[in-house]
Parts: C-alpha cells; structure tokens; sequence
C-alpha cells in the first residue's frame, strides 16, 4: 500500500510520507479521490451549463431569423394595405376636380407634389412609389415636369429609393390630367398602374 | 478512527455542497433568462400587434364614404394606447403601443415613445389615454377644411358605452345610421354609471358638454373647439390633449396641402385652368395664428372662402 502511494505521489509525496506513517498516506489518498471527483463534477457541471447555453443560443438564433420574417410580412402586408388606399389619399386623389372618376390620382397634383417629395419622404412608409401608364404599352419613359407637359413619358416615379428583391404590390387607377387643345381645355385620363414596394431593412 | 470518520463527512458534504451552489446557480441562470426571453416575446406580440393595428387602419380610408366602421377582436384583454408627437418631421406623428394581459395575468408593461411604440405619419388616431377590451369599433370619417386632409379615425372599446343626451337632428340621424352598438341614443341608454354620458347644449350630470351651436366640447374641465362634425366626434372620443395635438398635425398637413394646391393652381394656369384661390393666404395664416383649437374660428373662415371659390371656378382645383 505503502509502495503504491509513494509511486503515486512521487518524491514530495515520499518523503511526507515517511514523516507521517500509513495513515496520513491512506488520507491523503482519499482526499485525492474526493479532489478528482470534485474536478470531474465541475468539469460535468460546465459541461451542463455549456450544452444549456448552446440550446438557448439555437433557440434564439432560431426564434430572432423568425422575427425578421415577421417584421418583412408586415411590410408587405403594409404596402399590399397601402397600395389598395393610395389612391384616395389627399396627395393622390382627383377629388371633384375630374367629373366623376373613381380611383382616380390627379397626374398634375402628383407632378408638383414630386417637385416637393422631400416633406413626404417616410410619410407612407414606402421606399418606391410608382405611377405607369399601361396603355399604349411602351418602353419606359420617366417623367419630369418637360416631358409630362408635353406628354412625352410614361412613368411617374414619386418616391425611388434602392430597394432589391421584392415584388411590387399594384392596383390599377385612372391617371388624369387637364389638357388644353385648340383653346380647349378637357379633362384626359388615362388606365395607369400605381405600385408601391417597400425596403426590408428600413422601417416601414 | 474518528478522524476518518469527520474527514469522509468532510468530503461528502464539500461535494454536496458544491454541487448544489453550482446546481442553484445554474438554476438561477435558466430561469433568469426563461423569464427574460417571455418579457422580450410580450413585448414582440405587443410591437407585432401594434404594427397589425396600423396596417389594418390603411383599408378604412373613406374615398366617397362620408363615414367607416369596422371592428377589430383580440383573443385576449388588450389596451390600445394612443400617443401623438406634433413635433416631428413635417407632419408630426402618430404613436400607438398595446398592452395585453400577460401569463401571470399582468398588463405587459407600457411606455409610450419607448422601445414598443410604433409610429405613423399618415395616421390620425382619436382616442383616450387607452381603451381597453377584447373588441374594439373603429370609426374613420374624412376631414375637409376646405380640401380633403384626412381620415380622421375615432377607436373605442365595446365595454365603453355612450350615451347621446338631446343631439341635433343630423347627429341624431348619423348615429342612427351608423349602427355602432356602443354608440347610444336618449331612449336606448341604460343609465348605468359605466355610462359615458355626453350632453349636447347642457351641463348638467355629464361626462362631456357638447355646446354644438358653438362649436366646442367641455371635458375634464378643457374646452376644444371643432369646426365639423369629424371633428367633434374627435373631440368626445379623446383626451383633451390628443385632441389638440392631432389637430395641431392636421393643421401642419392642411399647410402643406395647401402648398401644393398653390404649386398646382400655377401649374394648369399654363393649361388655361385658372383658379384664383388664395391659398398663400391660408397657409401664412395656418403658420402665424395656429396655437391651439382656439385659433380654428378665424381660419376655418379662410377655408370656408377659399372652399367657396373653388366651387364657383371654372376648373376646379379639388
């Protein structure tokens, strides 16, 4: 027994020892023991502690993807919302200023208030606001205040921020304008598309 | 022996006891974070259903309706705050946050303006501090002063009642016509105390006085003045202080509303459309006199003028 604890423990362990007798040696042994059992309970107990974390981490990367999902459904949900009211908004609509036109955006409205986008940047929570002529179908043509008046472009863009990878959500409306022919003057609408898409990593 | 004895004690109690300090910690750790990741999901669902709520006001915009209702039902107990910021941007903003009744039956906790808040720009919400119930009716009529500002949206809890005490005729009729359950007249009010009571031409036992021949509601011991009935609807159904802060944004929309009525008189005066509207005169006096509703009397006049012209003109700027 003797012989074994001296191999165990080494010079140190020896020569204590010899100073001590059997019984210390047989303590010391035992308190070994309990160290090592110590040692593999708190290696356990990290172990637990590390696998716990881990799970959490999972559940959370997980649950936080599902979140981001979540905000990018509502944005959707936002302009898909917004694209069906736009029309009537008090920026879009043709109000009594066209005889008896329903969905109907004023297009000499919406070209000032294109001139004057700023104030109205987030005021929809849209990044792209769009307004295109579908008939005669063309090739786009942007508008700005020359072309429009000489009603040389088909595409109105009022709000065109980056956005990438998402569709348009769209609604069909009557575009109307005045136009002065001849010393006339004589309300012309035109079937337009109104799209509206959103950015995902803006508030929308 | 005994020495032995005390030190194998010793030993087991030190792991024991070990183990259960590590043990409890760990513990502490999981329930610490359980509890933290059910606070962060109340206040995701609160954010979620706040974003909802907004959303779902978008199809309740009037085009030729003079007035919308709808209803919205939770699954469970919710409050629905309503906040305003006149301050911010061009338009100012509106804020909504909801409260639901969490697990252990408490209301999730709210802070207006705070992390859970959602905001809109294009949202004019009419409201007390919070309404609170599982159902809630949503009014929206439209506001014109003297073009079309906006929807204007009134939401209420089924659990409140009002109680319309000798209206005029023409409120008489719309609310009537509106069909909204928890919208009363004289001969279908119940007289409970949970009754908000609201007289019109009298004080008397009420919770409101709407003076109509006069153009204000007298609530809480605050007057707001209206100047349509949109506007008083928005009055009875909100605190006085959202009211005049809502009316302050439909004021600075109303300026720049009226800013691009003027950009487009200009433009179709090329066209030969001529307007002669003075819209300049509306939007300085929006800018100089606007404090409070006070100040509506002396531009609604402007408006109504301007409203006038624009009927009479040939070519018709709204």
């Amino acid at each position: 027994m003797q012989a074994m604890v001296n191999k165990m423990r080494g010079k140190k362990g020896q020569l204590k020892t010899k100073k001590t007798g059997s019984f210390l040696a047989f303590n010391c042994l035992k308190s070994k023991k309990a160290q090592l059992k110590i040692q593999q309970m708190a290696f356990m107990l990290m172990a637990v502690t590390l696998f716990f974390a881990l799970v959490g981490m999972f559940v959370l990367a997980i649950k936080f993807s599902g979140l981001k999902e979540t905000a990018a459904t509502l944005c959707e949900e936002n302009a898909m919302m917004l694209v069906t009211k736009l029309a009537n908004s008090p920026e879009f609509s043709c109000g009594e200023a066209f005889d008896g036109e329903t969905n109907c955006i004023d297009g000499d409205k919406i070209m000032m208030l294109k001139e004057n986008i700023d104030a109205y940047e987030d005021f929809w929570g849209a990044s792209n606001i769009e307004i295109r002529k579908i008939y005669p179908a063309e090739a786009e043509k942007v508008c700005d205040i020359g072309t429009y008046q000489g009603g040389d472009c088909n595409t109105i863009r009022l709000i065109s921020k980056n956005v990438s990878g998402f569709d348009d959500k769209y609604n069909f409306v009557s575009l109307c304008r005045k136009e002065y022919i001849d010393g006339d003057m004589y309300d012309k609408c035109e079937i337009a598309r109104l799209s509206v898409r959103y950015n995902y990593n803006e508030r929308c | 022996m005994n020495k032995r004895v005390k030190r194998g004690y010793l030993q087991i109690s030190f792991a024991w006891m070990f183990a259960i300090i590590v043990g409890a910690f760990i513990l502490f750790l999981a329930i610490y974070f359980a509890t933290k990741l059910v606070n962060t999901e109340e206040k995701v669902l609160d954010l979620k259903t706040g974003k909802e709520i907004g959303i779902l006001l978008n199809p309740i915009e009037t085009s030729v309706e003079s007035v919308k209702l709808t209803t919205l039902t939770f699954p469970k107990e919710t409050r629905i705050y309503g906040g305003c910021d006149d301050n911010y941007g061009f338009f100012g903003k509106q804020l909504i946050q909801i409260s639901q009744k969490g697990f252990n039956n408490q209301w999730t906790e709210t802070e207006i303006d705070g992390s859970k808040t959602v905001s809109f720009q294009n949202k004019y919400i009419f409201t007390e501090d919070y309404t609170e119930g599982k159902k809630f009716y949503i009014l929206s009529k439209p506001f014109n002063f003297p073009f079309k500002i906006a929807d204007l949206i009134y939401i209420t809890s089924s659990s409140d009642s009002y109680c319309f005490l000798e209206p005029p005729d023409d409120i008489k009729e719309q609310i009537s016509d509106l069909k909204q359950p928890n919208l009363l007249l004289e001969g279908n009010c119940t007289g409970s105390k949970e009754e908000i009571r609201v007289c019109f031409d009298t004080g008397g036992d009420c919770d409101m006085a709407v003076y109509y021949d006069f153009d204000y509601v007298e609530k809480k011991g605050k007057r707001m003045v209206f100047k349509d009935d949109a506007l008083m609807y928005a009055a009875i159904f909100s605190k006085p202080e959202t009211y005049e802060c809502q009316v302050k944004r439909l004021m600075q929309r109303t300026g720049q509303l009226a800013s691009l009525y003027k950009d487009k008189a200009l433009f179709v005066s090329q066209k030969g459309c001529d307007s002669n509207l003075d819209l300049l005169g509306l939007i300085n006096m929006i800018n100089e006199n606007y404090e409070n509703s006070n100040n509506l009397e002396i531009i609604k006049n402007k408006a109504d003028k301007i409203e006038e012209d624009n009927d009479y003109s040939s070519c018709r700027l709204w």
